[in-house]
């Protein structure tokens, strides 16, 4: 007898599913934000379209996302990852409102401008060039900016700590809240015709005879296509149908607070405040590998700089801290694969599944049913990586 | 503030005091972290001066309890009072908040105790003021003596409802009626198990007394009772039920809900111990060796925490963790007789709980609502529909649930909704409870002010 007269392990039988239809035009595999927003996008170019997501436990790094639909810090070097992530954020507002009217669930999709904090004049300093290289980077697009003292932050946030030196100003960021999102994407997919499958982690996908057969713990599916946008599960999958991608999994945590009255007006780059009143900071980065525990030492820093650029949030209660894993390219940049051992096999990592979002509804559904790479993402493949 | 303990055990009821005494008697360095200021956990919680009439209606079980707790308090352990426990990292690295302040302890085997919480009763109306659980209600008898002015009417099942209610009555509180849930035909599963009850000679003798008691104040007992509501404009103001095939309504300011208790799982499940489902008390509990050593190397459960065994189960229990404890850690000299004599007593509690478990098992209605508007998280208001529909968009669990309706992500982190979620998951699902994996709280276990984190002297020490 055991100790404590526990029952014996259990594990669920596999159950049969509904097996009315194992063939799609399309598979997309991974359920989290990058893959449900793409599956959404394909409904339009195609009349089945199937997501494969795993059970209740996986990695899920749309938990861990922290909700902002961010330009100003993205693409220092890279324009090209600047100018499709503005893609993305201008397009932002159409896609919350499309998700809205089509399923009722509201994103909290908000684009007031966003802050980064500097805490030093030498930071300050530092901003300003970044500013100044994307303004010049943007060439006719432009790209407007403003660099704020202590004093003309505190207009827009009286809140500011003393210590705070002052901050960045961009009117193209702003905030959606990652898990209505994900719910509105879902059902919205549902909604347009598209078959999700939860509890459907893919072990392989093999390919023989232009089609690609993947093999679930329920069973095999099967089609002449396939998206892998499964986190950082992707280069597994990846490999299997030809595509390399490099990844480097980083770990971030996240608190959360219990709700206080409206202050922040706009959010920062690793701060904001939800419609609900919580507040959410975090943005931090350490390579951990596979774990997705949390470090009080992090938490604690995370905390020490929110109290520092806010000190009136120093008696405000943490509710939850976690941790999720970012999934990073080398680079930091996302990367989208078209296997050529394989046609019709694609691949992409992604850091950002909020602000990309609407990017990947609106602009991957063409290439991947067949029609040439769009030119805006046409860098961002993974034969940047490759050492020739 | 800093300490390195060979065992830390957090909690101090019956299971933690137990244990934390038999390990420093096994020659370990032990320090004890409890949220409480003062020992004794919820089972004997000790008012700071109880009165003699307090003293009488809480029985003969609590004075055994305040004998157990001025004998811990002579034992040489390192113990801290006030000590809310937020984090407990792989490594036996402990965080916890006194006076405040955040502060970190490290501990080469952690022991958990955290013991029991009540089952969440989530029938319509169990939101409203003037509705409270049977627990709670004793816990302000035990720590104020507060009885409540009116006639209360007490709803469920299980051994503690029968016990307020004798208390209540010693302190001279009315009680207004007393409604059964419990389905009649729980007696037909618990029956072949009578005879470890009949074993329990004193423990069936206390049943009996409170019992008698409850009949010779003629307090009303309605047994059978289903579909139970809680109504009232703003507030509780009569509590109707279903009974032999017509509805019944008592006019009630004041409704004590209580379906048992289930394991306090909220660290065990947050370090990702193995825990596996026990269908009888219908709840998780961590998978632990005969030493109440989890599958974790330095990682322990004893008491209720680990499965409902009751108070005198859990101080046994907790010696028998102390000493796997020790074993773990390379120390010899146990104490075979101590070790024996627990075994014994343990053999005989599992018979008695094996029928009590049965006999009480809740039914289903009480612990999964029928009506879609019913609140099922009261931290985020949400609703068993939005849970549903949830489950019917795919969420296969908890995890999956909170993302689509933040049901578990206020304050208390699920740990009072998550029983009614996993439950409504399967119900929709087609799926057993034990097919619905059980939830994964976060640190901070319980809310920490962001200044406490940014401590300097904790960021120091945690780097």
């Amino acid at each position: 007898m055991l100790f404590n007269g526990c029952a014996l392990a259990y594990s669920p039988p596999p159950r049969m599913t509904d097996i009315r239809d194992r063939q799609a035009d399309i598979i997309v595999v991974g359920g989290g934000l990058v893959g449900s927003a793409i599956a959404y996008g394909l409904t339009r170019h195609a009349s089945r379209v199937m997501l494969l997501d795993e059970g209740d436990r996986a990695f899920r790094a749309t938990r861990g996302n922290f909700g902002l639909v961010w330009v100003q810090s993205k693409g220092d070097g890279a324009p090209h990852y600047t100018h499709w992530t503005r893609n993305s954020q201008e397009r932002w507002a159409d896609f919350a409102a499309e998700l809205k009217a089509r399923t009722g669930v509201d994103t909290h999709h908000e684009n007031n401008g966003g802050l980064t904090l500097c805490l030093s004049e030498s930071e300050f300093l530092d901003r300003r060039s970044l500013m100044e290289r994307h303004r010049r980077d943007a060439g006719n697009r432009g790209f407007e900016y403003k660099m704020l003292r202590l004093q003309e932050l505190r207009e827009l946030v009286p809140e500011a700590g003393d210590s705070v030196y002052g901050a960045s100003f961009t009117p193209y960021d702003g905030t959606a809240n990652p898990l209505f999102t994900l719910r509105a994407v879902h059902q919205g997919f549902d909604k347009l015709g598209g078959v999700y499958r939860p509890d459907h982690a893919v072990a392989s996908i093999a390919h023989r005879d232009g089609i690609f057969r993947v093999e679930t713990r329920h069973g095999t599916y099967e089609a002449p296509r396939v998206v892998i946008a499964a986190g950082n599960m992707t280069p597994g999958l990846a490999r299997q149908v030809g595509m390399e991608i490099p990844l480097n999994p980083q770990r971030g945590e996240i608190l959360v607070t219990e709700r206080v009255a409206p202050f922040m007006r706009l959010p920062t780059q690793n701060m904001r405040q939800t419609v609900e009143g919580s507040i959410i900071m975090g943005d931090s980065k350490e390579d951990v590998g596979f774990d997705t525990s949390t470090d009080t030492s992090v938490i604690s820093d995370i905390a020490a700089r929110a109290v520092t650029a806010f000190p009136i949030l120093r008696d405000v209660p943490v509710v939850r801290a976690w941790a999720a894993l970012r999934v990073l390219s080398p680079d930091g940049l996302p990367i989208y694969a078209a296997s050529e051992e394989c046609p019709g096999a694609f691949a992409t990592i992604c850091h950002s599944g909020v602000t990309l979002a609407a990017a990947h509804a609106n602009e991957l559904g063409g290439w991947l049913m067949g029609a040439d790479r769009p030119e805006a993402i046409a860098k961002l493949g993974p034969e940047r990586f490759h050492v020739s | 503030m800093s300490a390195n303990w060979d065992l830390a055990v957090i909690g101090a009821g019956p299971a933690g005091m137990s244990a934390a005494m038999a390990a420093t008697r096994l020659g370990l360095k032990v320090g004890l972290l409890d949220e409480q200021p003062r020992p004794g956990g919820q089972i004997y919680r000790n008012p700071a001066q109880p009165t003699p009439e307090v003293l009488e209606a809480l029985g003969e079980d609590y004075a055994h309890g305040m004998e157990l707790i001025e004998k811990f308090r002579a034992a040489d352990i390192d113990y801290r009072p006030g000590a809310t426990v937020w984090d407990v990292m792989a490594g036996g690295e402990i965080a916890f908040l006194r006076d405040g302040r955040s502060a970190e302890v490290q501990a080469r085997h952690v022991l958990l105790a955290t013991g029991a919480i009540e089952r969440p009763v989530p029938v319509p109306g169990w939101t409203l003021p003037g509705v409270m659980t049977v627990g709670a209600a004793q816990i302000l008898l035990k720590t104020g003596g507060y009885v409540p002015d009116q006639p209360a009417v007490l709803v469920g099942g299980g051994p503690l409802l029968y016990l307020v209610a004798w208390q209540y009555l010693k302190a001279g509180a009315q009680i207004g009626a007393i409604l059964e849930t419990v389905p009649r035909s729980n007696l037909w599963s618990a029956l072949p198990h009578a005879s470890g009850m009949l074993s329990q000679g004193r423990l069936l003798a206390k049943g009996r007394r409170w019992l008698r008691d409850l009949r010779s104040a003629r307090v009303r007992r309605i047994r059978g009772v289903t579909d139970v509501r809680i109504e009232g404009e703003g507030a509780a103001e009569a509590v109707t039920f279903q009974k032999g095939g017509r509805r019944q309504t008592i006019q009630t300011p004041l409704v004590l809900l209580h379906e048992g208790v289930i394991p306090n799982t909220h660290i065990s499940l947050a370090l990702g111990l193995e825990h596996g489902w026990n269908d009888i008390q219908q709840w998780w509990q961590p998978r632990l060796d005969d030493w109440g050593r989890a599958d974790k190397p330095g990682f322990s459960v004893a008491g209720d925490g680990a499965g409902i065994w009751g108070a005198e189960a859990a101080e046994h229990l907790g010696l028998l963790a102390a000493h796997g404890a020790a074993m773990a850690l390379g120390k010899d000299g146990l104490d075979q007789a101590g070790v024996a004599e627990a075994r014994g007593a343990l053999k005989s509690v599992a018979g008695a709980r094996a029928f009590l478990d049965r006999l009480y098992r809740p039914a289903r209605s009480q612990r999964v609502p029928a009506a879609d508007d019913t609140i099922v998280c009261r931290c985020e208001e949400v609703t068993a529909g939005q849970v549903r529909q949830a489950a019917r968009m795919g969420a296969l669990g908890l995890t999956q649930a909170k993302a689509y309706t933040r049901c578990g992500m206020g304050p208390c982190q699920g740990r009072l909704c998550a029983p009614t979620v996993s439950a409504l998951i399967a119900e929709t699902r087609g799926l057993d409870d034990a097919e619905v994996p059980a939830y994964r709280p976060r640190p901070p276990f319980k809310p920490v002010t962001l200044g406490a984190l940014a401590a300097p002297a904790f960021r120091a020490k945690a780097g």
